[in-house]
């Protein structure tokens, strides 16, 4: 009984003792103290600003605000806020309604087919000929032709093929069209820049813009109002290589900073030069349908200029008649052509 | 049997076979016709005219420069920047030395196939383009020209499709096009690859022994 009793003591000795050593530990200096817990919740998580306050201070603005976003990030900006506004530009303009235009270009000439048909030499070949492209600006055209025809096909499946070959065909055919694309297309581009040099040289001369131009520009090219003169090369053609040349250096410039994009620190020099690059593209596209059509089918005996160099006399007094008189220093309005044609019985 | 088994596997086999085969046949033909007799005394070095011959077409003579030089530019463009290809093209190396020789070597940055490409295409479509556009070439070419030319080109294209190695279908297809065109080859004007020193020295050979300067 006696040692019973002193166990018991010894325990309660022991707890009360543990319980005052226990007491005697200090808490860590960064511990919560619940009291104040409860008030503020633990570590302040939610603090005192809503969601979008937070998101905008991360933004460093309003991430539509075009003149924030060309001011460009400011310090301790955490977020890249243009490229919500490109990401809006791209998938709600771009993708969306890119693909239209040369589609709309192809019905357009399509039903000018069918209604007028191809534009015919009026008084017929006269089966003689003159030289109007050499050979070295043949090759130089053609080259050019080829390389944009690779770029545009591949650039037409990197920027539509989300769109347009995804619904249709699959995933599978979409990945695998889209990284062959951007192969090819990165692959080309550069010879793109060549050609760009390769034609300037070739077709500067003769390109620069004169008073004839004004009228042929008033008259639709003869749409309206009859017969307009030209020089070597008309009103259209004159516009058609400019644009080449001009949206062909925004072309390179923006192809260059795509393809090599550590050569410029800034993204907002990516996504504009994705947007220009994309717009610059969908016009030299449907513009060269145009060109492609009025090359081929749509005008009677411009083909030979670009296949063998040469046009038919009377190809020449009725397109670019100023030029004719140049190079021949007959007048076009004058039928011997019409003559010769008769006597040699062709 | 998949797609990139068979073009790689019996396929390739076959192509390679009719590839070494065809122009063996071709080449040691040309050489068993051999050459005419010639009875005269000779005035010069047969031996050094062929091979002058052979290295004197390198350069174009100078009367013709001005007038082919898309020519020359557009050939030693392809004709290089496809050497450079083939031979130093990493996909290429791994290729030989996984199923041919088993004997690796240094291959192109991603920076000098890109160069090497862009040269090889710029001069094949010059080279191209040229015939198409020249009423001489036109006149002198046949479907065998342009079918040659389109087939290298494929072939060259394809390959390039194929860079990112991220499908075997784009792979495969590119094999598929090179084996086409080892079949090809030994029957087309594509043996030049071949014959080209034969014919350059037969020439400067027939010359040398007349004494002629080249």
């Amino acid at each position: 009984m006696r040692v019973a009793i002193s166990v018991v003591l010894i325990a309660i000795l022991l707890v009360l003792a543990g319980s005052v050593t226990a007491q005697s530990v200090r808490p860590p200096g960064d511990a919560v103290n619940l009291e104040d817990s409860n008030t503020l919740g633990p570590s302040n998580a939610l603090g005192n600003l809503s969601d979008s306050d937070i998101w905008r201070d991360f933004r460093g603005g309003d991430p539509m605000n075009i003149d924030d976003i060309i001011r460009g990030p400011i310090e301790g900006q955490m977020m890249t806020r243009s490229g919500q506004l490109w990401r809006e530009i791209r998938e709600n303009y771009i993708r969306k309604y890119a693909g239209w235009f040369p589609v709309g270009v192809i019905g357009i000439l399509a039903l000018v087919y069918l209604l007028m048909g191809p534009a015919r030499i009026k008084s017929g070949f006269s089966g003689k000929t003159l030289p109007r492209f050499n050979l070295n600006q043949r090759v130089a055209h053609w080259f050019m032709a080829s390389i944009f025809i690779i770029l545009g096909l591949s650039g037409l499946i990197i920027l539509l093929g989300r769109p347009v070959i995804l619904p249709i065909f699959g995933p599978t055919v979409n990945s695998i069209m889209t990284s062959a694309a951007m192969q090819g297309h990165n692959l080309f581009g550069p010879l793109f820049v060549v050609a760009l040099l390769w034609m300037f040289i070739k077709f500067i001369k003769g390109n620069f813009f004169q008073i004839v131009d004004l009228k042929w520009m008033i008259k639709l090219g003869g749409l309206i109002g009859g017969h307009v003169s030209s020089h070597q090369f008309n009103f259209g053609e004159k516009t058609w290589f400019w644009m080449v040349i001009l949206v062909g250096i925004v072309m390179s410039a923006t192809g260059i900073a795509l393809e090599f994009p550590w050569l410029f620190d800034d993204l907002r020099v990516l996504q504009a030069s994705t947007v220009l690059h994309a717009v610059g593209a969908i016009l030299l596209i449907s513009v060269s349908i145009g060109h492609i059509y009025i090359g081929t089918i749509g005008m009677e005996g411009s083909l030979d200029s670009m296949l063998k160099g040469e046009v038919d006399e009377n190809w020449a007094k009725e397109h670019h008649d100023l030029w004719y008189e140049k190079v021949t220093g007959k007048s076009a309005t004058d039928d011997s052509t019409e003559v010769t044609k008769e006597e040699s019985g062709s | 049997m998949s797609y990139i088994a068979f073009v790689e596997g019996p396929l390739f086999l076959i192509a390679a076979t009719v590839f070494v085969l065809g122009a063996l046949w071709r080449v040691i033909g040309i050489i068993r016709i051999g050459r005419k007799k010639d009875i005269s005394p000779p005035k010069g070095s047969e031996a050094v005219g062929f091979i002058r011959g052979n290295l004197r077409h390198f350069l174009p003579r100078g009367i013709f420069a001005r007038r082919t030089w898309v020519h020359i530019v557009g050939g030693y463009g392809f004709h290089l920047g496809l050497f450079v290809l083939v031979l130093f093209a990493a996909p290429h190396i791994v290729f030989i030395d996984e199923r041919l020789f088993s004997v690796p070597w240094p291959a192109l940055p991603r920076w000098g196939f890109i160069i090497a490409a862009d040269i090889a295409f710029a001069g094949l479509i010059m080279l191209w383009v040229r015939r198409i556009s020249d009423p001489v070439m036109r006149l002198i070419s046949d479907w065998d020209d342009h079918i040659g030319s389109w087939l290298t080109f494929l072939v060259m294209f394809t390959g390039c499709l194929a860079l990112q190695e991220s499908h075997v279908f784009l792979r495969a297809t590119h094999m598929l096009f090179v084996d086409i065109w080892l079949i090809y080859f030994p029957f087309s004007r594509l043996m030049h690859a071949f014959t080209f020193f034969l014919s350059r020295g037969n020439t400067g050979a027939t010359y040398g022994r007349k004494g002629m300067s080249l």
